[in-house]
């Protein structure tokens, strides 16, 4: 359904050829309309919420881009704003919110806890929502500003601008992959593993002796 | 609330009256299909939603458009705070208090300052306190205007959210320009804050303090006499003053309630009983009265705010002792005592006597308890927050039971609820 | 590392509060009988379940009782018109870790008399049980669900006592224990797995699952059915971490062995 079938087009030899001047045209067309008004799925948790509100408030003005219209049913979202630390409580959620919005659909992951999980490598924190869904842009900030998720938004529109109708599989439905998570389980493993100042942080106070369980894979100083 | 109800529902009988026509007689209950009987049905609203102002999920029962049942579950944004506190030292700490209040996170950091620097025996600076009244009730202010803005638009009124988001902004600048950040302000330690008030900041505050009341009467003149507002929020989840104690609710939801409980008046700290200001009280427990106790705190909060400026003192920003606060870089670059200290305060961490701390001050939501043990060491044995969030949101099935759908939304937008706080 | 005698002067440092052998702590002294006026009043009517009186950071009151009469002392304060401790600001628990009992902190404001007062608590980590206080404060009712689920202290007499902000098949225990390591137990790809392989109907309290469907409520207590489910899903084997190569199919993701008590029933509301 969907996209594959719009390529019958008759000037148009299917397996891919060279671009031509109609298809370039017919690209053109359907990356402006989608990047022009692209409604958000504002999926957002916590602070980093709070400066994507600010963003579609008058300041910054998302309305601006077309976005002022934020779509809380993924039925007719286009662009999954994950805004906020993601807990392994509300990752099925988001999971399920993602397999929900048809395709053309993009993903930013708004901020540190949503790109990596920020300052909580605690046991409840999904470490990356790219864990879960899959993920176009990545905004860093703890929170970003609402600047900073506009230049997001427009990284996103400059990937619009390079995609192209004759790649069927880029906006193909993918519902065999629907409620797994978006990673291989050895891939998952492999990014979330402490890193950089967490592995110093392992320690409660120094003169309590807790019996505390570190697992193998942690680093130690 | 339309006037015209129909006043009466008749059945026609197959007889002829007087005057030619079918006999009319009034329908009563149980004449249709007396055997129909309703189902309950179960709705979930959350965690992702509009209007649950976070990921708050809500499973109600409902028997047609009236609420049987309502069962909060949270959990959803569960961040261990607590859990993590274990392992930052008591300064590293105050970055997490930022991000459970995200509204208002000038009161939380100053509220976990406080409560180390009783542990400790620390008296902070009378500059420093007042600085931290201003922060304090600047981000009470803060948090008020933001749940005015969302409630507004929960209710349908969209152009409120628009007119407090923009005086918002004013008040991002002044965080920006004092503590580097427009949220995650992380602006306290123990002792001190981080910098002093940089030039020009007082007069900048001084200004938004003439200026905010301006968008607050506008704010007033779309809503407080609005007959949709009223119908809306006017005699709904009502609490009682008695139930409101019993279930722990404090802050504006315990004062709308009738209790008179604010804890800048009942244990002061920071000299507030030396400030002029009043604490509105509410009557009848309801939505509407809720909101009429905001918009009044914060136009306290301005008298207090107006006051603080007044008397802000000049001296130093933080306490003269080198064991807790880092040094000035000029002195750490030319002092090799200095440099000495910088790096235990950095490497090893304040060190707190052994003993605990429990401190409550009046967060824009309620009552905000910091409770702090310490075992002498440099991070806390156990960093306990108590989020007025969390207790305010478990009265809520409560308040809905009886009401409409439409209503379970007023009423939780009226219990000013943050998920942070809550889930920790 | 350290000098042996300086690991030696080291691990002899007790930290946390000194015990007694009945667990009451008592590192600082014994606060003067007449200094709060309710503790006085505590000792006059109850005798020698207030175990211990003390003051922390200069003017915090702290009264230690024994477990077993915790709901009479409670509710005298609570009930008494001398006392009126009528808000129950906070019910928390404390683990100071290394097989120490733990102690669970009632914090208590009486709004008329404007006087405060925190009450502990002292469970030995072989009997985490208390009883429940939200017949005397209803706020207690999601404070001890909190308690219950980052401490592991079972409340008798509460209502509905499950897991309020893990999931309820949680299944690697008690959070904030000090025993507990704090990425968890599990490994990371574990836990995505489990968070997007369980069942929707997990979401829903039994209560609310016979609802949907139109059933008989379950006779037990919530609670105890809860119990149910996550010990269910603690006894299930662990998946270990996946190593193997193969692409990200859903049998790589599915529940496998593990199942929970309302696995096979269709017809979830989501």
């Amino acid at each position: 359904m969907g996209l594959t079938e719009r390529h019958e087009l008759p000037v148009v030899s299917p397996d891919g050829g060279e671009a031509s001047f109609l298809t370039t045209r017919l690209d053109d067309i359907v990356n402006w309309s989608r990047r022009s008004s692209m409604w958000p799925m504002p999926f957002g948790t916590a602070c980093c919420a709070i400066e994507m509100m600010a963003m579609a408030a008058t300041k910054y003005d998302v309305a601006r881009f077309g976005m002022e219209r934020m779509s809380y049913t993924p039925r007719q979202a286009d662009l999954l704003i994950c805004a906020g630390r993601v807990t392994y409580k509300m990752a099925p959620v988001l999971r399920r919110i993602w397999d929900q919005m048809p395709q053309p659909k993009w993903c930013i992951s708004m901020g540190a806890c949503a790109s990596s999980g920020g300052v909580f490598d605690v046991y409840s924190m999904v470490q990356g929502i790219d864990t879960i869904v899959p993920v176009d842009v990545y905004v860093p900030g703890c929170p970003p500003r609402p600047e900073g998720l506009i230049y997001g938004i427009l990284l996103i529109h400059e990937k619009v601008r390079g995609e192209t109708l004759k790649n069927p599989a880029l906006r193909a439905e993918d519902s065999a992959r629907a409620g797994l998570p978006n990673l291989p389980a050895e891939v998952v493993a492999e990014i979330t593993t402490p890193f950089g100042n967490s592995t110093n942080q392992n320690k409660v106070s120094g003169l309590l002796s807790t019996g505390a369980v570190s697992r193998p894979t942690d680093r130690h100083p | 609330m339309s006037t015209k109800t129909v006043e009466y529902l008749v059945r026609r009988t197959p007889e002829l009256g007087v005057d030619g026509r079918p006999v009319q007689l009034p329908l009563i209950s149980g004449d249709l299909e007396p055997e129909l009987h309703g189902e309950h049905m179960l709705i979930n609203i959350g965690p992702q939603h509009p209007a649950t102002h976070g990921v708050l999920r809500l499973v109600l029962e409902l028997d047609g458009e009236t609420v049987i049942k309502c069962t909060p579950h949270i959990g959803y944004l569960h961040s261990s705070f607590e859990k993590l506190g274990e392992y930052r030292t008591w300064n590293q700490v105050i970055p997490l208090t930022d991000r459970m209040d995200y509204l208002a996170p000038l009161i939380y950091n100053c509220a976990y300052a406080m409560a180390v620097e009783k542990l400790m025996g620390i008296e902070v600076t009378e500059r420093c306190k007042i600085v931290r009244v201003i922060c304090m009730e600047l981000d009470r202010i803060f948090s008020h205007l933001l749940w005015i803005g969302t409630t507004a638009i929960d209710i349908g009124a969209f152009t409120v959210f628009l007119y407090t988001f923009q005086e918002r902004e004013r008040i991002y600048s002044l965080h920006e320009a004092f503590t580097g950040a427009r949220i995650t302000t992380s602006s306290t330690r123990i002792g001190g804050m981080m910098a002093d008030l940089p030039p020009g900041w007082v007069e900048a505050l001084r200004h938004f303090v003439d200026t905010l009341p301006r968008t607050l009467d506008e704010t007033e003149t779309l809503l407080t006499h609005n007959n949709l507002w009223v119908g809306r929020n006017r005699d709904i989840g009502i609490i009682s003053g008695e139930d409101a104690l019993d279930w722990g609710l404090t802050g504006p939801n315990l004062r709308a309630s009738g209790v008179t409980y604010d804890v800048r008046k009942d244990k002061p700290y920071y000299d507030y009983d030396s400030y002029d200001f009043e604490v509105p009280i509410g009557e009848h427990g309801d939505c509407y009265d809720r909101y009429l106790v905001r918009m009044e705190e914060m136009r306290q909060s301005l008298r207090i705010l107006d006051q603080a400026i007044r008397r802000l003192p000049g001296g130093p920003i933080n306490v003269d002792d080198p064991r807790i606060i880092l040094p000035g870089k000029t002195d750490l670059m030319a002092d090799m005592e200095s440099m000495i200290h910088h790096f235990k305060v950095v490497m090893e961490g304040v060190k707190a006597p052994a003993g605990e701390s429990w401190y409550g001050v009046e967060s824009s939501k309620g009552e905000l308890g910091m409770y702090v043990v310490s075992d002498g060491g440099s991070k806390p044995v156990r960093w306990r927050v108590r989020g007025p969030s969390f207790i305010n949101l478990s009265a809520l099935p409560m308040m809905v039971e009886g009401h409409l759908l439409s209503d379970v939304i007023a009423i939780n937008a009226s219990i000013d609820i943050v998920l942070g706080e809550i889930d920790r | 590392m350290a000098k042996p005698e300086l690991k030696d002067a080291i691990a002899g440092l007790e930290s946390g509060p000194e015990t007694t052998p009945n667990g009451v702590a008592t590192a600082r002294g014994e606060a003067a009988a007449e200094s709060h006026p309710t503790v006085a009043a505590l000792r006059a009517q109850f005798g020698d379940a207030v175990l211990h009186h003390t003051v922390y950071s200069g003017d915090e009151h702290v009264v230690y009782i024994v477990p077993e009469r915790s709901q009479e002392l409670l509710s005298w304060l609570r009930h008494d018109p001398g006392q009126c401790f009528d808000l129950l600001k906070d019910v928390t628990a404390v683990d100071y870790g290394a097989g120490r009992p733990l102690e669970l902190v009632y914090e208590l404001w009486s709004v008329p008399r404007r006087v405060g007062l925190r009450v502990k608590v002292t469970l030995p980590l072989e009997s985490l049980e208390a009883d429940s206080v939200e017949p005397i404060w209803k706020t207690a009712n999601w404070l001890e669900r909190e308690v219950y689920d980052m401490f592991g202290i079972h409340f008798r007499g509460h209502p509905d006592l499950r897991r309020i902000m893990m999931p309820e098949n949680y299944a690697e225990g008690h959070p904030l224990r000090k025993d507990f390591p704090l990425r968890g137990r599990f490994s990371r790809a574990e836990q995505t797995r489990r968070a997007l392989s369980a069942p929707p109907e997990d979401n829903y309290t039994p209560d609310e699952l016979a609802v949907a469907l139109q059933e008989e409520r379950p006779a037990v207590a919530g609670g105890e059915v809860a119990d149910e489910r996550s010990h269910a899903a603690a006894s299930a084997d662990l998946d270990p971490a996946a190593a193997s190569p193969r692409p990200n199919t859903a049998a790589d993701w599915s529940l496998g062995s593990s199942g929970s008590a309302a696995a096979g029933t269709q017809g979830a509301t989501q």
